[in-house]
């Protein structure tokens, strides 16, 4: 399915956003708002897991029913999961287009990355304590 | 111990009338807060002390030894950046950029990636604006346009809007007319009593059509203007115009979208065409605690209000290409040090990546998703928390944070003065 990627802030989000670490941040910001007809019509159940390819990467997310959404519209939380899929692009204004990435969702069996996977795979080295 | 009258560092609200609970040196309660305040005082995610990147994983060091080593690294870079600032207080914001122009860096703040397309607005027509007790006491007709406050600015709507209770407005919720703009059907939208939902990234075109409705020129309008029905549109542009005192609060919905600053642009000449029919003002919902903090420092201190370089020996400006975003997607800074922000977490992949490339310098209280990318880490207080100092409401009102318990840790604004003087010794010598 081709959509339309919206990200912003959601309250379970801001809550954990000073644990990056945590399950609470990871199941916060590893999600993917769609509408059930959306979710319909892709197959799966609310819950399952999705691949958001763009012109930048790709994310495996989980998925999460919204009526409040448009059909044809995906919404992620702000964050490192988002940030995996938008690109660097700013057309000269210094801003991404964070709330305007095309991307194209498929279902998939694939495990959702932890937060420190995500930062290594871009040559990050992760930090245990 | 109680402690009154605390002011949350979390969001640009910066609520100033928390109660918090201290046990010694712990946060143990919260009054008066929202989700995302409580979460904020209580939480205990602390990196213990700096931290130095190895060939193998990560090592502990002095903050002697960790002083020296970012001020050794900054003075040897040709393109330095220096990002973030927001969620920090503005004695620490004014020294980064003293910093900055000791060395010739780049300085941004993270205004670049949420209202910086705003602040490009107001350059180009002003900003007809109010402090938020002018709201609360006398807007009869709020708009939310692009923004969610019931997740993002949880208190917003009853301090000052939606269930506040003002000098001209005693009963809030019959006095006040609130209306919701956006493409999703957000919690705040199901409390409007209008909500208009757009097509996604088409904000411009209905802000023109109000524009063209309160000039008298509603006739030339299509029936449908990006989903929105031309008789909704007409009620909501006489719903304004009967104001009293209308209040546009915008959020990202504007500036991230296909448009970004020319739909801040058209909704602040929206602004001024209601002015001819009563009193109308526009503000952005700002994100971080002290993120227009940075604004105002950078601006008292070089003239601009981020993406400040001092390559030139003069403080240039130019979004687009001195922003923090497109110097990392082009590779271009040789050393980073970023000071009270994620941008790990909240910049795409791609420049980000570039962080892990360079010598990276985080100074952060928290262990957060730029740690992982960074050489080396010094941790330090949190304003608001450990340490005291002033931020800017989102309204341009300075507030002054207090200090509720005592820690070991350095003041970031102390640890930026300390690479400042060493900068500047290594310089003078």
């Amino acid at each position: 399915m081709r959509a339309v990627l919206n990200t912003g802030r959601t309250i379970s989000q801001g809550i954990a956003v000073e644990h990056k670490g945590s399950p609470a941040y990871q199941a916060a910001v590893s999600v993917c708002h769609m509408n059930p007809v959306d979710l319909m019509d892709l197959g799966i159940e609310e819950g399952a897991q999705v691949v958001l390819t763009s012109r930048a990467g790709s994310v495996v997310l989980t998925t999460r029913a919204a009526e409040g959404i448009n059909r044809g519209e995906v919404f992620v939380p702000l964050g490192p999961y988002a940030n995996h899929i938008i690109s660097a692009e700013t057309h000269a204004t210094g801003m991404p287009d964070f709330k305007a990435e095309p991307v194209d969702v498929v279902p998939t069996d694939e495990p959702v990355r932890t937060v420190w996977e995500l930062m290594e795979s871009i040559g990050g080295v992760r930090y245990d304590h | 111990m109680i402690i009154k009258d605390v002011v949350c560092p979390f969001c640009g609200c910066l609520c100033d009338d928390l109660d918090v609970e201290v046990d010694g040196q712990k946060i143990i309660k919260v009054q008066n807060g929202c989700a995302l305040a409580e979460a904020t005082l209580t939480g205990n995610n602390r990196l213990p002390a700096p931290i130095r990147r190895t060939a193998t994983g990560w090592e502990e060091i002095s903050y002697d030894d960790a002083i020296r080593e970012t001020a050794d690294i900054l003075l040897a870079a040709d393109r330095p950046l220096l990002y973030g600032w927001s969620s920090t207080h503005g004695e620490a914001q004014s020294i980064g950029v003293y910093i900055a122009e000791l060395i010739g860096a780049v300085i941004d703040n993270t205004s670049v990636v949420c209202h910086g397309p705003s602040i490009l607005a107001i350059q180009e027509v002003g900003h007809p604006g109010c402090t938020l007790g002018q709201v609360k006491n006398r807007a009869d007709v709020v708009v939310y346009w692009g923004c969610n406050p019931t997740e993002a600015h949880p208190r917003h709507m009853s301090r000052y809007t939606t269930f506040a209770t003002g000098f001209f407005v005693p009963e809030a919720q019959k006095d006040r007319t609130v209306i919701v703009v956006d493409t999703r059907r957000t919690e705040s939208a199901e409390i409007a009593d209008e909500f208009i939902r757009i097509e996604r990234g088409r904000d411009y075109e209905v802000l023109s059509a109000l524009r063209a409705i309160v000039r008298g020129k509603g006739s030339i309008l299509p029936r449908e203007i990006a989903g929105v029905a031309r008789e909704q549109l007409f009620r909501v542009a006489e719903i304004c115009m009967k104001a009293k005192f209308g209040a546009i609060f915008f959020g990202l919905g504007l500036t991230m979208s296909n448009g970004k600053y020319k739909n801040v642009r058209n909704a602040i000449e929206l602004t001024d065409e209601l002015n001819r029919h009563t009193k109308f003002t526009i503000s952005p919902l700002r994100g971080h605690g002290n993120v227009y903090g940075s604004n105002e420092v950078f601006t008292w201190i070089t003239g601009y209000p981020y993406a400040v370089d001092f390559a030139r020996g003069i403080a240039f400006y130019n979004p687009g290409e001195t922003t923090a975003v497109d110097i990392l997607r082009r590779g271009e800074c040789d050393a980073a040090l970023i000071v009270a922000s994620d941008p790990g977490a909240h910049f795409p992949h791609a420049a980000a990546a570039h962080l892990a490339k360079i010598p990276t310098i985080l100074i952060d209280p928290h262990h957060t998703a730029t740690t992982p990318l960074c050489r080396l880490q010094i941790p330090c207080t949190m304003a608001g928390i450990d340490a005291e100092g002033t931020a800017y409401r989102m309204d341009g009102v300075p507030i002054r944070y207090k200090k509720l318990i005592e820690s070991s840790y350095p003041d970031d604004a102390d640890l930026l003065k300390r690479i400042h003087d060493r900068i500047r010794e290594v310089q003078g010598a």
